[in-house]
C-alpha cells in the first residue's frame, strides 16, 4: 500500500505541469492552425494572428510553477495531498488550454475579416485564461498547507 | 479530431448577407484552392452534393423532375456525411414543395406523384393534401403562404429571394454546429453559391462586371 501512496505522490507532483503541457500543445495547435489559415487571407499584422496563437502556451508555465511549488520530499503524510491537489490543478490546466485554443481560434477567425473587432473578440480568450489563473493561484495556497 | 478544418476554415473570407453584398469576396479558382485541404472523401460527397442541389446547378437541372428523382436516388447513396445528408433533404424537401405549388394548378395529384415519388418523404403527404392551398404543411413551412403568393404574382425575384434567404438562414445555423468542422466547409461554399447566383442576377451590376472582364482582357493583350 504504501508504494502506491507514494506513486500516487510522484502522479499528483508532476500532473500539473505534464497535464498543462498537453494542454498547451492542443490548444497552440488549434489556435495556431486557425492562424495559419487567416494568413492566406490578410494582407498584414502577421505577427498579431501568430502571438494569439501562443496564448494557450500559459498553462504550461503555470503547470510549471505548481509542480515546482508542491516538489518536496514525498512522505506517506504528504503525498495524498499532492496527489489530490495535482491532479486537479493539471486537469483544470489541460481543459484551460483547450478551451483558450478554441477561443483564440475564433478571435483569429473573426479579426481576420473585421481587424476592429480584433481586441473585443479576445475578450473571451481572456475570461478562460482568468479562470486558469484562479485555478493556478488557489493551487500555490493550498500547497503552502501540505506538510513538509 | 472534431474540428479538423481549422486552417480551412480560417482562409476562407467572411460572406457578407447575399442580398447586401457588391462583390464576391473570394472568386471560384481561389475557393477550390483551398479545398484541396479537404479529405478525399469529404470533397467527393461535396462535389456531388453541389452537383444536386446547389442553386447554380438547380438551374441546369434535368429536365423532368422525374429525372431529378432518379439523380437525387443515386447521388444521396454516396453521401455518408449526415449534416450534408440532412441539408440535401432539406433542398429537395424544398424543391418538392416548390414544385408541388407550380403544378397543383395544371396537373393532377396522381401525375405529380409519378413525378416526384421517392424523392422527398413530403411527396405523399402533398398528393394526399393536393387541393388544400398550402397542402397543410404551413404550420412546418412557415414560407409556404408567402412563397404561393409569389407564385401567382409572377414575382420571380421575390420568390428567388424568399427562397435563398430560407437557404442562407439553414446553412447559416448548419456552420454554427460546427465552426471547423466539414459543416462549416460546406456551408460556406453553398453560401458562396447562392451569393454568387444573386449577384448574378443584378443587370447593371452584370454589366460592369463584363466590362471589366474586357478591360482586363484588353490590358493582358
Amino acid at each position: 500500500m504504501e508504494p502506491l501512496i507514494l506513486a500516487l505522490g510522484w502522479l499528483g507532483l508532476y500532473a500539473p505541469l505534464a497535464l498543462g503541457a498537453v494542454g498547451s500543445m492542443i490548444g497552440c495547435a488549434r489556435a495556431g492552425s486557425a492562424a495559419c489559415g487567416a494568413l492566406l487571407e490578410v494582407e498584414g499584422g502577421y505577427g498579431r494572428y501568430i502571438g494569439v496563437a501562443a496564448m494557450p502556451s500559459s498553462q504550461t508555465i503555470y503547470g510549471i510553477v505548481v509542480t515546482m511549488a508542491l516538489r518536496r520530499e514525498l512522505t506517506l503524510e504528504n503525498s495524498p495531498g499532492i496527489f489530490g491537489l495535482g491532479i486537479l490543478v493539471g486537469v483544470a490546466m489541460l481543459y484551460g488550454a483547450i478551451a483558450l485554443g478554441d477561443a483564440c481560434a475564433s478571435s483569429i477567425n473573426v479579426s481576420k475579416s473585421k481587424l476592429e473587432v480584433f481586441g473585443i473578440s479576445l475578450a473571451p480568450a481572456a475570461l478562460v485564461e482568468g479562470f486558469s489563473v484562479f485555478a493556478f493561484v488557489f493551487a500555490l495556497v493550498l500547497a503552502a498547507a501540505i506538510p513538509k | 479530431m472534431a474540428e479538423p478544418y481549422i486552417t480551412l476554415v480560417s482562409s476562407l473570407p467572411y460572406l457578407p448577407p447575399f442580398e447586401r453584398a457588391e462583390r464576391s469576396p473570394i472568386t471560384r479558382l481561389r475557393l477550390e484552392q483551398r479545398l484541396h485541404n479537404l479529405e478525399p472523401d469529404d470533397a467527393k460527397q461535396l462535389a456531388i452534393a453541389e452537383a444536386l442541389v446547389s442553386w447554380r446547378m438547380s438551374l441546369a437541372k434535368p429536365k423532368t423532375d422525374k429525372d431529378m428523382v432518379l439523380r437525387y436516388r443515386a447521388a444521396v447513396q454516396e453521401i455518408s456525411q449526415p449534416a450534408l445528408r440532412e441539408f440535401i433533404e432539406f433542398r429537395i424537401d424544398q424543391q418538392t414543395i416548390m414544385a408541388g405549388l407550380r403544378q397543383s394548378k395544371t396537373v393532377f395529384e396522381s401525375a405529380f406523384l409519378e413525378q416526384v415519388s421517392g424523392a422527398s418523404r413530403w411527396a405523399g403527404f402533398i398528393a394526399s393534401h393536393w387541393d388544400i392551398p398550402d397542402f397543410k404543411l404551413a404550420a412546418v413551412y412557415p414560407w409556404i403562404p408567402e412563397a404561393r403568393n409569389y407564385l401567382e404574382n409572377n414575382d420571380a425575384c421575390g420568390l428567388d429571394r424568399l427562397m435563398m434567404n430560407i437557404i442562407w438562414r439553414r446553412l447559416g445555423k448548419i456552420a454554427e454546429s460546427n465552426r471547423f468542422g466539414f459543416e462549416a466547409v460546406f456551408a460556406f461554399v453553398f453560401k458562396w453559391d447562392l451569393l454568387q447566383a444573386w449577384l448574378a442576377r443584378d443587370a447593371v451590376q452584370a454589366k460592369s462586371r463584363f466590362q471589366e472582364l474586357i478591360n482586363e482582357v484588353k490590358n493582358d493583350h
